[in-house]
């Protein structure tokens, strides 16, 4: 391995556990960094310091943590899938196919027809991204320019967003609470239970995705290559469109809405690293979104505090000039 | 083996058939038809090539050369027929060994988002490398050999998709050189090259089939040259083979003109 990926892998390394210290001692009630240490160490003198710190903050942290790795990992997939730099979970409508079966998912459990815990939330999630998928892969059979894939992603979103607009006027302003409090994207209010759920799909699907490295490689270079080198270029479609899938409804279920994170991340990672391989790109983009979603939080949290800002208006701020380089660069090339 | 239209190249159980031949046939062709789903482009196609021979599809454009070169490669299923490799029909090999013995150069070049012309030479080696894809000792040697045999090894570290048309074209050849193939497919691997680089990668090919006795199956546009590299060559005139013989019986004027649909004095203006 050359030193430049070494450099790069440690300097994310570095960056995730400084911000997910500085992430953990921000906030309004103070509690100074050595207390930070010390209460995560076991000890600690004050109880209700040690609550805040472990029941809120630190479940916020790790959820903004494993969410953003999600987020960049699918959009990593989904830009390699379709050959395409600015594909990405939110602007293909991935994301909100999975909110919309959600809110049904959300609405259902209101009326007393399911009971819904945090695994069945995930599901549904997964059911809705998968059907906004298929929707997707359906135009690009059709379509060979990237940005109009994108635009009917676009579209599809909105198709998505609005069939969820009209189900939650129909329902009852308590039926939706939860709802409403995600529609714009947070970490915040992040129960242990939830984080531990994300965590064993997403860390799972991290390792899955990790295995597929070796035909991914392939894929990269083209379908006749990927044929070329024996692999079975069907079978590793399918694990992408549905691995990629978990990564973003799971975020999407949980967090809501977060833009931009999967097609800015992957693309600064690329540049970081110096290289565009899987085995290296992989493990990379999912570090890079931690490190990028924990430091959006802390800005979404801090910036008008005590009042909080949604992570997607962070996160549009920090991505969208990175997704407008792109485009420029390719335009550039063409 | 009956031709029934269940064998499709890859992948689809048929009886069992294995037979080596005496004569180092690497590749039998029998009764190949080839093309797009329902539409045959390529019909009843058969022919053999030992180890370290060249055979070259001749055609017009739209012939059926690059669906033959496609379905050869395991690119589309074959529609009948059947092809068999060192003797054993390609419907019983698994992907991933049917890759190790045939590699091919196509037409369209690979996507190489920063990638160096050593990266893609090393994406040669996949069907020999583990679950993650490193390369070994050995397949580093190969890739090494490749590019040497190649004259692409000063450009190891260059972005393959900074070099020119000629290089690169070296550099694909290394890739497919890299497999260690017993069977090597090109299509058309000579256009878009000036006349030097037309030249010395051929002088390759002929060094690679003779040093490593490979089976070389292409189509080139180049009668001229075909002639000189080729043992035998395979006339293909709207998807149905014209003529299957050396050079020197089919090459000749007369035989060109008509396979081109030129007339005699067209052909003499320009080529005589």
């Amino acid at each position: 391995m050359n030193k430049r990926i070494i450099f790069s892998f440690a300097l994310l390394g570095v960056l995730t556990i400084v911000f997910i210290v500085i992430s953990i001692s921000a906030g309004s009630a103070e509690i100074s960094p050595a207390e930070v240490v010390k209460i995560l160490l076991g000890g600690g003198s004050d109880d209700t310091a040690a609550m805040i710190l472990l029941k809120i903050r630190l479940p916020r942290t790790l959820a903004a943590a494993v969410l953003g790795g999600a987020l960049a990992l699918s959009g990593y997939m989904l830009q390699t899938y379709f050959h395409n730099p600015i594909a990405g979970p939110f602007v293909l409508g991935i994301s909100s196919g999975a909110r919309l079966t959600v809110a049904i998912a959300l609405i259902l459990a209101a009326r007393g027809a399911i009971v819904l815990n945090s695994a069945l939330m995930a599901a549904a999630a997964f059911v809705g991204a998968l059907i906004a998928m298929s929707a997707v892969l359906l135009m690009s059979s059709r379509i060979r320019s990237m940005s109009l894939l994108v635009v009917c992603g676009v579209m599809i979103g909105y198709i998505c967003t609005a069939i969820t607009d009209i189900i939650v006027n129909f329902a009852d302003d308590s039926d939706i609470v939860n709802l409403r409090g995600w529609s714009v994207g947070t970490f915040s209010g992040f129960k242990t239970e939830s984080l531990v759920v994300c965590a064993v799909i997403v860390f799972a699907a991290l390792t899955a995705v990790f295995f597929l490295s070796k035909p991914i490689s392939a894929y990269q270079l083209g379908e006749s290559y990927a044929v070329d080198m024996g692999v079975n270029i069907k079978a590793v479609r399918i694990a992408m469109i549905l691995l990629s899938s978990l990564l973003s409804g799971c975020v999407a279920a949980f967090a809501g809405p977060v833009t931009f994170v999967g097609i800015a991340v992957p693309f600064l990672v690329k540049m970081l690293f110096g290289t565009a391989k899987p085995i290296v790109m992989i493990p990379a983009c999912f570090l890079g979104g931690a490190v990028f979603c924990i430091i959006s939080d802390i800005i979404a949290r801090t910036v008008i505090s005590p009042s909080e800002l949604g992570i997607s208006t962070v996160t549009s701020v920090l991505g969208a000039p990175v997704v407008l380089m792109i485009m420029l660069r390719k335009n550039k090339e063409a | 083996m009956s031709s029934s239209s269940s064998e499709t190249g890859r992948g689809t159980k048929t009886d069992l058939l294995y037979y080596r031949s005496s004569n180092g046939t690497m590749l039998l062709i029998k009764d190949l038809c080839a093309g797009y789903g329902k539409r045959e482009i390529a019909h009843d196609i058969s022919f053999t090539v030992s180890g370290g021979e060249v055979l070259t599809f001749i055609g017009q454009n739209g012939s059926g050369k690059s669906t033959l070169l496609k379905t050869l490669a395991g690119q589309i299923p074959a529609l009948s027929g059947e092809i068999l490799i060192d003797g054993v029909s390609v419907s019983e090999l698994k992907r991933n060994d049917a890759a190790k013995l045939v590699s091919a150069m196509l037409t369209d070049r690979p996507k190489t988002d920063m990638m160096t012309c050593r990266d893609v030479v090393e994406t040669g080696r996949y069907p020999y490398t583990g679950t993650f894809g490193l390369l070994g000792d050995a397949d580093k040697r190969a890739v090494a050999e490749a590019m040497e045999l190649t004259d692409s090894a000063e450009l190891a570290d260059c972005f393959f998709s900074e070099i020119s048309d000629g290089q690169k074209q070296r550099v694909m050849l290394a890739r497919a050189v890299a497999r260690e193939p017993k069977i090597l497919l090109l299509d058309e691997p000579t256009s878009f090259l000036d006349i030097h680089y037309k030249l010395t990668f051929l002088e390759m090919l002929d060094r690679l089939r003779r040093e490593r006795n490979i089976a070389v199956v292409m189509s080139l546009h180049e009668t001229e040259l075909a002639a000189k590299i080729s043992d035998t060559v395979l006339l293909l005139k709207g998807g149905k083979c014209t003529g299957l013989g050396t050079p020197a019986e089919l090459l000749g004027k007369e035989r060109l003109t008509e396979h081109f649909d030129v007339s005699e004095g067209l052909y003499n203006k320009y080529y005589g």
